[in-house]
């Protein structure tokens, strides 16, 4: 790393949070570092401090409650939520997206939030919570608000985050006991590629759900559907959502027929 | 700052710069240089070690983040200059030819045994999706795992390499 900078790792999360307030602009949170680090290292970011959060007490730890369902910290690993038999068993669709993301050692490393924090358009966790109804816990020395993933990422690489801001909770609400998941990514090769054209769809209670990632500015949340329509019909109102474009991995073409295939390939499995 | 870290048993108390990657502080800073740099960014797998139990890239961890962490090298492989069971594997079914890879491939797939000590062919591919191999080709590498864990059959001609 040839960019020089501070590191800071406080262990308790007021601290964070003073630190977070004192240095503003020139501080970036390290969780995983698996984005951050390459960004440091090909001068995408130039931070003046790490905070690193891991050794916040409790940030490694998941919660689940009867009323909020799975509550995911800041610290949780990729790994770490497919190694949670509740979270395999109650939500089927986190953990597929999970599962294909990067390889074994990035998952012990990457955390749950520094994917959605991140807001890569092809991020795999992105469309998952955004099916699954889960909100973002901000917190601030100013307070604390909640942000549905509808309404936090604003672009691509953006949110709503504020300067001195963490995301401090995912909260994603209990799932169905009927409900059904899948995710269908589109890579070259699995373990080192971002996804191409990404879909998760969720099915609850005849409602039917569209997670998609690859193929906007931010990943999208199609909803509204319902596991009676017409399979044409539901893959019209995924192309009409999207708004692809042609870049080095394929063409905005590409993208807009494999749409159609992946909600075809849900719809068989979740309907 | 000053860190202490143990590697493959001993206790090493350093200064460091906050920069340096754990990969860097391994080679420049003790001289382990049996872990690699290939690509720096986390895909090539080359710098993989085992950080508190979990294989990680190096390339993409601070040093200063392993203080008081329990590090794993290629280094505490051979015991002794024992090559372990799954080395006296690689070197058996001719699964190192350059041999870059290989460090980080061999922490991989200890780490791969300890959690799925008889795994299937298609569980051996995802557990060495993270490392490349640029020379001697997969097939090898599977086989040599296959025999690791006891899987291979010679009578039975299963043995393509010996
Ligand atoms: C080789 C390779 C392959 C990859 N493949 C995939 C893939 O297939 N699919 C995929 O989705 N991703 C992939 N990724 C990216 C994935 O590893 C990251 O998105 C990861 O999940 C980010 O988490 P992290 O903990 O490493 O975050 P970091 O890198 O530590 O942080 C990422 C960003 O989020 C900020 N941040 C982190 N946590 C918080 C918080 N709690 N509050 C506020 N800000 C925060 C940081 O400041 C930084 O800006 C890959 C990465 C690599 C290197
Ligand atoms: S050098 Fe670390 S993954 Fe390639
Ligand atoms: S042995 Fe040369 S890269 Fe694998």
């Amino acid at each position: 790393m040839a960019a020089r900078f501070g590191y800071r790792a406080p262990r308790r999360r007021e601290e964070l949070l003073a630190l977070l307030g004192e240095y503003g602009e020139r501080a970036r949170v390290l969780a995983g570092g698996t984005d951050l680090l390459g960004d440091v290292r090909s001068g995408l970011a130039h931070p003046e401090v790490m905070v690193d959060l891991k050794r916040v007490e409790g940030y490694r730890e998941l919660g689940w409650s009867a009323d909020d369902g799975l509550l995911i910290r800041p610290g949780v690993t990729i790994n770490d939520l497919l190694g949670d038999d509740r979270v395999r068993a109650s939500y089927p669709l986190l953990a597929a997206c999970a599962q294909d993301l990067a390889s074994h050692q990035i998952r012990n490393r990457a955390t749950v939030i520094g994917n959605v924090v991140n807001a890569s358009p092809c991020a795999d966790l992105s469309p998952a919570l955004l099916c699954l109804g889960a909100h973002a816990v901000l917190s601030s020395q100013e307070g604390r608000r909640e942000v549905p993933f509808t309404e936090f990422f604003t672009g691509a690489k953006r949110t709503v985050l504020r300067t001195g801001e963490l995301l401090e909770e995912v909260v994603v609400p209990p799932a169905g006991a009927d409900a059904r998941g899948s995710y269908h990514k589109l890579k070259r090769i699995k373990g080192h590629d971002l996804g191409i054209v990404g879909v998760a769809a969720l099915a609850e209670d005849g409602a039917l759900r569209l997670g998609i990632s690859s193929c906007a500015p931010t990943p999208l949340l199609v909803d509204g559907l319902s596991t009676h329509d017409p399979v044409d019909e539901v893959v019209a109102a995924a192309r009409a959502a999207i708004s692809p474009i042609s870049d080095v991995r394929c063409t905005k073409e590409y993208r807009t027929h494999m749409v159609g295939v992946y909600v075809r390939r849900a719809l068989e499995e979740v309907a | 700052m000053l860190i202490s870290v143990t590697v493959n048993g001993d206790v090493f108390e350093r200064e460091v710069e906050e920069h340096w990657t754990l990969l860097r502080f391994l080679r420049d800073g003790l001289g382990l240089t049996g872990t690699k740099e290939g690509c720096g960014a986390g895909e090539c797998g080359a710098c993989t070690v085992e950080l508190d139990g979990r294989t990680v890239n190096s390339c993409l961890a601070l040093a200063v983040e392993a203080d008081g962490a329990s590090i794993r090298t290629i280094e505490g492989e051979a015991d002794q200059g024992r090559l372990s069971t799954i080395q006296a594997a690689f070197a058996r079914h001719h699964a190192v030819q350059c041999g870059f890879c290989t460090g980080g491939m061999v922490m991989s797939v200890r780490d791969l045994l300890q959690r799925n000590p008889r795994p299937t062919v298609e569980e051996i591919k995802e557990g060495i999706e993270g490392n490349f191999c640029r020379c001697t080709g997969y097939e090898q590498i599977v086989e040599a795992v296959l025999d690791a864990s006891g899987q291979l059959d010679a009578a039975k001609g299963v043995l393509r390499h010996v």
